[in-house]
């Protein structure tokens, strides 16, 4: 299912024997090596590659291994590019007897996590390895060059990056060139100088020449090397050199031209058949040439070109597959005969059935389209797209669609949907509608079984198109739409469908609803294996279970996601690392403090990557733990920390940090904080209800409660419970009643107190979440004691009372003089204080503001009765707190 | 005065060098000339700003060189 890697575009082309090795351009890469990045940037035919593959040549007797990619067309996308960077690396990393982690899941689009592991990967080889892109022209796509930026502005020391081009790439260069950390090799040092030219000559082309006939074709061809080994070739064949010399120097002819077509003369007419015949290849092989050619004579004929050096690549060290110089085949095209031209289609025809034949289907449809036999690429592309599709190579499915005439893609159906996804991945809504209409419309002709196959599709296309416009109910109305009409087996429509769903019903705060579309979701996607799109919808579902109260469940389901996780062996899925937040948040809910605490340290283990709201995700999970365990001062920063982090995500927000903060300001006591936040949101109790404002009203009810308005916070509270009820948000009315009970107590209304706590209890107790009355102190405590007295008393208040005793789990044994003890992010913060970094570098080491870092630093220095970063070091090191290195 | 990107205009080319005329339809053009100070002008392209570049693009991979670009004003001023 991976895209394919194909393995003559990993291979470092080989060097011809008689190649000339430039002593000078080897020195300047030898030297650029110590940079980060060597860009060798000229046109066509100046001998980039050759140079390199000389140059690496040498570095391997250094001990060096390398990872080359031949980029082509093809890998103008993400899709393409990464996959066969990162096997081009895996090959490098098997060279020095390393295996490279798992980093492209088959059915995931790369993205950040790959570059990042990829960086992570080339960072713990114990190697030194260069990475050579070659032909980086052909990547035009903008975000691609943003990941690359990313990837060469992060590499570490033990890697070097070399790139071969005919145009500058959009990489920061000026950025690099400043700091010293490029190398360039241009034209003007490649070109072939005039002893260098006198060198070919005489030992590679074996040619007499004086002189001054070397300093004109030097002179004329400007040291472009194409032309100079064109001249050479043109040459064997005159015996009146000084003549050839005289009238190439005095023609204004554009010199590929001139030279080309004397080489061509002197060839027999059947090379010149082949070479014709095959200059629209981009790669061949004797096998196929043959049977494009309808000859038997392939194999004999590509060893005679390259003994004769016409310009001829082998791609790889079988001997089975060649290419011909770029230039050269665009030259060779140029020049053929209208006898030749004639057959091009029919060439390109053979060529597209014999690729499709040995399963190079990219292959096949280029050379459709190029024939062009529209009908015959349009057969070839529908067959392709469930597989492109599959691979996310959104750029080649529209590419190779839009390349057919508009008419022909309509009349097949299969073709102007799969045209639809990759237009709405570029933002372009313009005429969709009316081509899934179309495509309706002609597929309802054809008959039912027809219709059936596509309908989920076009629905499911229909509903994004209303979802981009921001019309959620229709959007809504097509999602659901996909669930009546598309048959069981459209599983990736259906899941679609259903992953939209259930954020509607979960916005709605229809929790049961949302909990079965995830199911069908995530099911439907695992059921095709799309592992990594199923694992970030386990988080949701996770999430989901908590507010219903059922945290078994939540358990349950994300302890699958990740037993998926660890089946993918070290794949790194975005989301595995959420799933350990979610069970944090869970072992939080019932008082265990340390798997709590244990899952968030494992969130970061190697291999796990976050979704992009991991991080704040993370901090907030952290904050509600140091609030559990009294740290209420810990709690704000972090959940400062978290709020600057957040990034929006489909999900809908239904506990915003700006409320948490608000439940933090109201344990402190910090009145004007809440009476800020309070302006802010705008929450008050005449609010109207809905579910994403719940959390903000029962903040509210607390902020009431809190300040001595019992009355006015159990009338709100009262107004909650029936939506929380009829949404099955339990764990939300559990929470509810649980307040209720306080405000009934505080009321003195002893009676009505107990049979809301009693409620409370109920539902808790059968998921062991204990918090939610430890979390409420002394004034919860006096309520449980009465509901624990007597034979017919609660035995989980009993329980509870019991907890209340051994509040405070994690006494932290730092040292005796310390009166208050440092938290696990100030001991992160007073570790970077001992290290060289200045204080915005430590915070964004820490990536945390540098008001936060001055918060901390604060804190530091009151605890250890210090006041400067050498006297804190010194403290610390006396009082021995930084023994004990946590894993950051 | 700006023109949008998306607006197709008129172009000339001016080439170092006699390209040979054949070129005229593999670089989709159909104006070639050659002048007799040794350039090569390639007039009349009519072409937005994707297709320009695509023929500069052909015109850096055969290792030409470009000695001018220039945008035909289709209203000049008296």
């Amino acid at each position: 299912m991976a895209n394919p890697v194909i393995a003559t575009k990993l291979r470092v082309p080989r060097l011809r024997e008689d190649t000339v090795h430039r002593r000078r351009l080897l020195e300047l890469l030898d030297d650029g090596a110590q940079s980060r990045l060597t860009l060798v940037s000229a046109p066509a035919g100046f001998g980039k590659t050759t140079l390199l593959v000389d140059w690496l040549a040498t570095r391997k007797t250094a001990g060096r291994s390398v990872a080359w990619v031949s980029l082509d067309q093809t890998d103008n996308e993400a899709a393409a590019f990464w996959v066969h960077l990162v096997a081009a690396v895996g090959g490098a990393a098997k060279a020095l007897g390393q295996a490279l982690p798992a980093l492209l899941p088959p059915d995931q689009l790369p993205g950040r996590n790959t570059t990042v592991g990829l960086l992570n990967a080339l960072a713990a080889l114990g190697g030194e390895i260069d990475v050579v892109l070659d032909d980086l022209h052909v990547i035009e796509d903008a975000a691609l060059f943003e990941e690359l930026t990313f990837f060469i502005e992060h590499l570490s020391d033990n890697v070097h990056v070399v790139l071969g081009t005919r145009a500058d790439p959009p990489l920061p260069l000026a950025r690099l060139r400043a700091r010293g950390e490029l190398t360039e090799i241009r034209a003007a040092d490649l070109r072939f100088r005039p002893d260098e030219a006198a060198s070919y000559f005489a030992d590679t082309a074996h040619l007499t020449l004086g002189a001054d006939e070397v300093e004109k074709l030097e002179q004329r061809t400007e040291g472009w090397i194409a032309a100079l080994q064109l001249a050479a070739l043109s040459m064997r064949g005159h015996t009146d050199i000084d003549e050839f010399v005289a009238n190439f120097a005095g023609s204004d002819r554009y010199v590929v031209d001139y030279l080309v077509e004397e080489v061509l003369r002197d060839q027999p007419e059947d090379v010149r058949e082949f070479l014709f015949g095959t200059a629209a290849l981009s790669r061949f092989s004797a096998e196929l040439c043959d049977a494009i050619l309808g000859r038997k004579d392939g194999r004999a004929t590509i060893d005679e070109l390259y003994q004769k050096n016409l310009f001829i690549v082998a791609l790889d060290d079988q001997r089975q597959w060649y290419r011909y110089h770029h230039l050269f085949a665009d030259v060779l095209q140029a020049h053929m005969p209208p006898s030749e031209r004639d057959r091009l289609p029919e060439r390109h025809r053979q060529a597209s059935l014999w690729f499709e034949q040995h399963g190079d289907r990219d292959e096949a449809i280029r050379h459709a389209l190029a024939a062009p036999d529209f009908e015959l690429a349009a057969q070839l592309i529908e067959r392709a797209v469930p597989e492109m599709r599959q691979r996310r190579r959104v750029a080649m499915l529209r590419s190779s669609i839009e390349a057919l005439p508009d008419a022909l893609v309509r009349a097949r159906p299969a073709l102007s949907i799969g045209l639809v996804g990759p237009l709405l991945t570029a933002g372009i809504t313009e005429g969709i509608a009316e081509r899934l209409d179309d495509a309706e419309r002609r597929l309802r002709a054809s008959g039912d079984a027809a219709l059936r196959e596509f309908i989920g599709a076009i629905e499911l296309y229909r509903s994004a198109l209303a979802q981009m416009r921001g019309d959620m109910r229709v959007a809504e109305v097509h999602a659901q739409r996909v669930f009546e009409l598309a048959p069981e087996e459209a599983y990736l429509e259906r899941a679609g469908a259903a992953g939209f769903l259930g954020i509607v019903a979960w916005t709605q705060g229809d929790l049961d609803a949302a909990q079965r579309y995830w199911k069908d979701c995530s099911d439907g996607l695992l059921h095709i294996g799309y592992v990594a799109d199923a694992i970030s919808t386990i988080y949701a579902r996770g999430q989901i279970s908590i507010v219903q109260g059922r945290l078994g469940d939540a358990e349950e389901v994300l302890k699958r996601g990740l037993a998926l996780a660890a089946e993918r062996k070290g794949y790194s899925l975005p989301g595995s690392a959420d799933l350990h937040v979610g069970m944090a948040e869970v072992d939080l809910c019932r008082g265990d403090f340390a798997a709590a605490h244990q899952h968030l340290t494992d969130s970061e283990s190697i291999g796990l990557t976050g979704m992009p709201q991991f991080a704040s995700r993370k901090l907030v999970i952290a904050a509600l733990l140091a609030c559990a365990e009294n740290d209420l001062g810990e709690a704000s920063v972090l959940l400062d920390d978290a709020a600057r982090l957040s990034v929006g995500d489909f999900f809908p927000v239904v506990r915003p940090i700006a409320a948490m903060r608000a439940r933090v300001a109201i344990l402190q006591q910090d009145w004007p904080a809440v009476d800020r936040w309070r302006r802010a949101s705008g929450v008050e109790p005449d609010l109207a209800q809905s579910y994403v404002r719940e959390y903000e009203l029962i903040t509210l009810a607390r902020h009431l409660l809190a300040k001595g308005d019992p009355l006015a916070a159990g009338a709100l509270l009262d107004r909650l419970i029936p939506a929380a009820q009829s949404g099955g948000r339990y764990g939300v009315v559990a929470e509810i009643e649980l307040l209720r009970a306080l405000a009934w107590d505080a009321i003195g209304d002893g009676s009505a107190a107990q049979s809301s706590l009693r409620r409370a209890l109920d539902l808790a107790e059968p998921e062991g979440w204990t918090r939610l009355f430890l979390d409420e102190g002394e004034r919860c405590a006096k309520l449980l004691r009465e509901a624990a007295k007597g034979k017919s008393g609660s035995a989980f208040a009993r329980n509870l009372l019991g907890a209340f005793g051994v509040q405070q789990p994690m006494p932290r044994a730092q040292h005796p003089d310390l009166l208050e003890p440092l938290s696990d992010r100030e001991l992160d913060v007073l570790r970077l204080l001992r290290s060289e970094l200045s204080g915005p570098e430590i915070a964004s080491e820490l990536r945390v503001s540098l008001n936060t870092l001055r918060t901390h630093t604060k804190n530091i220095f009151e605890k250890l009765s210090v006041n400067s970063r050498r006297a804190a070091v010194r403290r610390a090191e006396e009082m021995n707190l930084l023994r004990s290195a946590r894993t950051a | 005065m700006t023109t949008p990107a998306a607006a197709p205009a008129t172009y000339e080319i001016r080439l170092l060098g006699h390209l040979d005329t054949r070129w005229a339809e593999r670089l989709g053009i159909s104006d070639l000339t050659h002048d007799p100070d040794g350039t090569t002008l390639l007039s009349s392209i009519a072409a937005d700003q994707a297709v320009l570049h695509g023929v500069l693009q052909r015109i850096r991979d055969l290792g030409l060189r470009l000695i001018s670009v220039q945008r035909i004003d289709p209203n000049p001023q008296p």
